[in-house]
């Protein structure tokens, strides 16, 4: 589940500067250097593995090309990443000397794949080993277009996508298509059908459409992981745009989904997409109007749908972690080994979300606690401080036996958290129960009546003449 | 097999990127490319990394008309100083340096032209390999324009130019030196240029046969140029892993420079088709606007040498705009350019004919003549053919030059076929919506209007059917068929059928016999909405409309039929925060209240008081009680002891467990029994002495 112990890029820090007093001989400089270059030697393998729980983002990239010239047509999304601190390796699709792991640890947080019409990968790498690297919690970035391969598509299958499957077909809208002078055939879309989510798209609104030129895909309905970020108006159909259509299209409407991202259970993130244009400096540049609207946008929305889109894939947002679980009985500090039915206790957990630099506090108002055993006995919301710190406290129930305090919080976006933590309910001991009933004073009475009464009466037994 | 299936790659691939130029209409440089240029080439405090990206930054701005020399004027020339005035400078930056000192005009003495001049004629005379011959010979080309020495010649350019070509190919390609037997397109290029360089250093006329070697190169290596669909042509590297990987563009633009710029020196004996020089203009303008630095000064310093070259200089025509729309009455508009966007010489554009597309039928039009507005240096169609409807058309333009001189300068690529969109309104009518029996005919048939608002609601059962249909007719009155003319039901659980409407002149009509479709409604009777989406790519009013809903009556399914598809679920509905739940604890049991429990332990304590009262009544008195001391402290003692018993029952009932009352009850138990058995035996004895007596 939680991704292999990795170890976070601090340790370059410990590596020793250059001595700062001028009267170091040059001996000992040199020494030193030696030293700091021996360091960094014996840190190098540690510091490929960059990603940790720590500091969640993912730091070293391998994005892979059919041709290297999308290394200069998509120039302004890779200036973005690599702005934002991201180590990006560019290679082939097909060198052959690609390879996601190697001795075991992997050389990459994450794969851009922006090859579409690769049949095979070289080297190494192929369907199992990108799904491998995706089970052990790695991002994975797909851009297709028309002239995807069946590897790309098959990638794209495991993930919860399915492709259209015939090769001619393009998303075609004739009612929500980019104005163009010079696009006549309603292939270029001005998509503004946004998922209504903050954590996915950042905070502030997009207001231009976002063009996109590709084929259309689906979300397979068994796959409750995946998501779709940008669907398609409801009078688009995925066609090819020079042939008749004979038979009705198989994707129509807002099934079609333009951009779609997955989260795994292991908190993998993975977005797909039909659309390698999406990305060019072409389109981040073009000013966009949607057809049927008088609104001129002089620059489309493909840059900030990018750029946020990418900042949740590779964890930059929505990555939370849940620490300090604490309970204990109300007015007490120390958590008890066992609670007692009906006693009154108090809940905590201190939740954080990781903004691409450090923990922020997290807040919200919908974290639920769930008392639990076989089936929730006690389920409340949460009620938080604006630091973090979320608290309730409640009454244990009734019914003894070994129950959980379970935190169970699924969120559209937000990486999944799962917490329990067991701690067994007995019930009331033999003299904890309610002495001296007053409904019980009649026995009470009759008893020590009828002692009096014998004590009186073995008097005048013996006694009386 | 895996290199031709990585070329294959390589050009779908580079189709694909370069999709823009689809259509094959190619825009010349324009304002945009000034923009990137200027937020590519952004020095760092004021100076680049290298000479050589100075140069590049320097020549980008040159060729596009920025002037942002001031700037960088400074740093630049003190590091073109410091390369040129050391010894050790490798030939490289010696090179550059002089590339930038040509275009930003440094001061520099005069000296140390001399020294380096001296050193670059000692590295030509004694390299051997390609780059060395390349740069050495570059740099005293600049040397000798930039301080117009006409006296710098090379002592023995035959030879030189003889043991550079030395280096060619069979193929027209050339390699970095002799001991490396991998040759490169990219090299070809670089080779092209020096040997242009060594003829303007010749003091004489170079051997004829020697030019006539080079030009059978360069015609060799035209036979490997490649070529997208679009009739645009580049040069790629056969060598894919070689160790130095020149993409296309970097191969093609180093192509194009050195054959430009061995054209102009050999004035006029190198023969090409026009076609493949505009060919390659057509590439490298298709690639629109590079995001990198490096690719950006290719492209552009290869435009600007085409654009000057001696053997035919590339025009572009291209179209503004390549949909047209009737309802707005636009016209055919072309601008002639070349590739750098300046104007052309004059020329007439005709339109020699407009061809439905996919038909290969005669033109619409006779050959007619765009009028030229030199104000805007547009060439417009004054209206659209008369006869031009909506749809998909190829107009095919021809350029001819005024002048008969420039016929061999300017290559116009003969005719121009551009894929041309007229969009306009097209006429909805007589649209109706009818659910038929199977045998009698229409029982109620709606007419609805798919410009407004529809609300229809019908019902039917799986013996019946469904029929809609409408017309449509473009402004001109003929038969419109859109490509998407889409019937959609839509059933509440969210399982949708799309059925194609056909048509039959402008006539649409489906009809959906509900009796063969049971099985593919999954049996799912109920309320399905009804949707027509109408649309292509030059109806202006495409459009979706809810018509309204029909309420389907469909039979029990079979046990073996088939299950709809699972349907999305919502996601707020995955993802909301779950309902509270709170514990419902056991009620305890019932007591009765406290006064009837108080008034029942009053009521317990007169059986006692009427025992008391009972006694009293029947006068009871203790005279059998022993007068003698000791009988009558076993007495006292028996009578304790009994009250120590039930003491100890209201301790046990109040505080003590079973156990310590236990241990007490057997001290006191054997204690009473003494006392008791001696009371008890000095009663009987008195008691039988009064019946003795």
């Amino acid at each position: 589940m939680s991704p292999p112990h990795r170890v976070n890029p601090q340790p370059i820090s410990l590596s020793p500067r250059q001595p700062k007093d001028p009267t170091t001989t040059k001996m000992a400089r040199s020494n030193f250097s030696v030293l700091t270059i021996l360091s960094v030697i014996l840190l190098l393998p540690v510091l490929s593995l960059s990603f940790s729980p720590d500091s969640p983002s993912d730091r070293r990239l391998l994005v892979l090309f059919d041709d290297l010239s999308l290394k200069s047509s998509h120039s302004i999304f890779f200036n973005s990443l690599k702005s934002r601190g991201f180590d990006l390796d560019f290679k082939l699709a097909d060198d052959p000397k690609l390879a996601l792991q190697r001795y075991g640890q992997y050389l990459y947080d994450g794969l851009i794949l922006f090859s579409p019409s690769i049949e095979r990968f070289g080297g190494a790498l192929d369907l199992a080993a990108v799904l491998d690297f995706v089970d052990s919690g790695h991002d994975l970035f797909i851009a297709a277009d028309s002239s995807a391969s069946d590897l790309i598509k098959s990638v794209a299958t495991e993930c919860g996508v399915d492709f259209d499957e015939d090769p001619s077909a393009l998303v075609i809208d004739h009612r929500s298509y980019a104005v163009v002078g010079t696009e006549g055939d309603h292939t270029l879309i001005a998509a503004d059908d946004f998922i209504e989510s903050d954590v996915l798209l950042g905070e502030n609104k997009i207001e231009a459409p976002v063009l996109f030129k590709g084929i259309a895909h689906s979300l397979n309905a068994a796959n409750n992981l995946v998501l779709k970020v940008l669907s398609a108006s409801p009078a688009a159909y995925s066609a090819n745009p020079s042939s008749k259509l004979s038979s009705p299209p198989s994707l129509t409407g807002s099934s079609i989904s333009l951009v779609s991202v997955v989260q795994a259970r292991n908190n993998a993130r993975i977005m797909i997409t039909g659309s390698l244009d999406l990305f060019s400096n072409r389109f981040f540049r073009s000013s966009v109007q949607k057809a049927g609207s008088p609104k001129k946008y002089d620059k489309s929305g493909n840059e900030q749908f990018v750029a946020e889109l990418s900042k949740w894939v590779f964890h930059e947002r929505g990555h939370l972690k849940a620490v300090n679980l604490r309970h204990n009985k109300a007015g007490e500090t120390d958590e008890p080994a066992m609670y007692r039915i009906k006693d009154d206790l108090d809940f905590s957990v201190e939740i954080y979300e990781w903004s691409g630099k450090s923990w922020e506090p997290y807040v919200a108002n919908d974290v639920q606690v769930q008392f639990y055993m076989m089936s929730p006995y006690v389920l409340k919301t949460l009620s938080n401080d604006k630091k973090g710190l979320y608290h309730t406290s409640f009454k244990v129930p009734d019914v003894y036996g070994v129950f959980q305090f379970k935190v169970e919080y699924n969120r559209l976006g937000y990486t999944s958290l799962l917490l329990s933590k067991q701690i067994p309910v007995r019930p009331f001991k033999h003299n904890e129960y309610e002495r001296f009933i007053t409904a019980a004073f009649p026995y009470y009475g009759a008893s020590f009546t009828m002692m009096a009464g014998f004590f009186i009466f073995s008097f005048v037994y013996l006694y009386h003449k | 097999m895996a290199r031709s299936l990585e070329g294959f790659l390589v050009l779908i691939v580079a189709a694909l990127i370069y999709s823009s130029a689809v259509a094959s209409v190619f825009q010349p440089i324009s304002d945009s490319h000034r923009s990137v240029a200027l937020e590519l080439f952004t020095p760092l405090e004021g100076s680049f990394s290298s000479l050589a990206e100075t140069y590049e930054a320097l020549r980008t701005f040159e060729v596009l008309g920025i002037d942002k020399k001031t700037d960088i004027n400074t740093a630049a020339c003190q590091s073109v100083l410091e390369t040129l005035g050391s010894s050790s400078s490798a030939l490289k930056d010696l090179f550059y340096a002089l590339k930038v000192k040509g275009i930003l005009k440094c001061e520099i003495r005069k000296d140390v032209f001399e020294g380096v001049t001296s050193r670059l004629q000692a590295t030509v005379s004694s390299a051997g390999a390609l780059l060395d011959f390349y740069y050495s010979v570059g740099g005293l080309v600049i040397i000798k324009d930039q301080i117009s020495k006409d006296d710098l010649y090379l002592a023995d350019a035959e030879g030189v130019f003889g043991s550079i070509k030395a280096l060619s190919q069979s193929d027209g390609r050339w390699r970095y030196n002799s001991n490396n037997p991998e040759s490169s397109t990219f090299a070809a290029g670089l080779a092209l240029e020096a040997l242009a360089d060594v003829v303007s250093l010749s003091s004489s006329e170079i051997d004829q046969s020697l030019i006539g070697a080079t030009i059978n190169d360069i015609l060799k290596l035209f036979d490997s140029i490649e070529k997208y669909d679009d009739e645009a042509f580049y040069f790629d590297e056969k060598l894919v892993d070689a160790h130095e990987h020149q993409g296309p563009l970097s191969t093609t633009s180093s192509v194009v420079r050195g054959l430009t710029a061995f054209a102009a020196v050999t004035s006029g004996s190198l023969n090409l088709p026009s076609g493949k020089i505009l060919g390659l203009a057509r590439f490298l303008l298709g690639i629109g606007i590079p995001g990198d630095a490096k690719d950006l000064f290719n492209q552009v310093d290869s435009l600007a040498s085409l654009e000057s070259n001696s053997v035919s200089i590339p025009l572009i025509l291209s179209l503004p705009a390549t949909v047209l729309s009737l309802t707005k009455k636009d016209t055919v508009k072309v601008k002639v350019n070349t590739v750098l966007g300046s104007n052309a010489p004059p020329l007439t554009v005709k339109l020699v004919g407009v061809f439905r597309s996919g038909s290969k039928d005669t033109s619409l039009v006779e050959g007619q003549e765009l009028k030229f507005n030199p104000e805007s240096a547009v060439y417009a169609l004054d209206a659209l053919p008369k006869s031009v409807d909506v749809g998909k058309y190829t107009f095919v333009f021809e350029m001819v030059l005024h002048d008969p001189d420039h016929l061999n300068l300017y290559a116009t690529g003969g005719q121009t076929q551009i894929p041309i969109f007229v969009t306009g309104l097209v006429k909805v009518d007589s649209a109706e919506i009818a659910v038929l029996d199977s045998d009698l005919g229409s029982t109620e048939t709606k007419k609805i209007d798919l410009t407004g608002e529809n609300t229809v609601s019908l019902s039917a059962n799986h013996l019946q059917k469904l029929r809609l249909s409408f017309q449509l007719s473009t402004s001109l009155g003929h038969a419109f068929k859109p490509h998407q003319a889409i019937l959609r039901l839509t059933h509440e659980s969210k399982v949708e059928h799309s059925f194609v409407v056909g048509s039959s002149g402008k006539h649409f009509e489906i009809n959906l016999d509900f009796l063969g479709l049971v099985e593919k409604f999954f049996y799912l009777s109920g309320k399905y909405n009804v949707q027509l989406t109408v649309g292509d790519a030059v109806m202006e009013n495409s459009f979706l409309k809810a018509i309204g809903h029909l309420d389907l009556d469909l039979p029990e399914p079979p046990e073996k039929a088939a299950q709809p598809p699972p349907q999305l679920l919502d996601q707020k509905l995955r993802y909301g925060p779950k309902a509270e739940i709170t514990h419902i604890f056991r009620v305890p049991e019932k007591l009765p209240p406290k006064e009837l429990s108080h008034a029942f332990l009053g009521l317990t304590l007169l059986p006692l008081l009427g025992f008391l009262i009972g006694l009293l009544h029947l006068g009871v008195n203790l005279k059998n009680f022993p007068s003698s001391s000791v009988p009558a402290m076993f007495a006292v003692l028996f009578h304790l002891g009994i009250a120590a018993v039930l003491l100890l029952y209201a301790l046990f009932w109040l505080k003590w467990d079973l156990f310590t009352t236990l241990k007490a009850l057997c001290f006191l138990g054997a204690f009473l029994m003494f006392v008791g058995h001696r009371i008890l035996s000095h009663l009987a004895s008195i008691s039988s002495k009064l019946k003795s007596a």
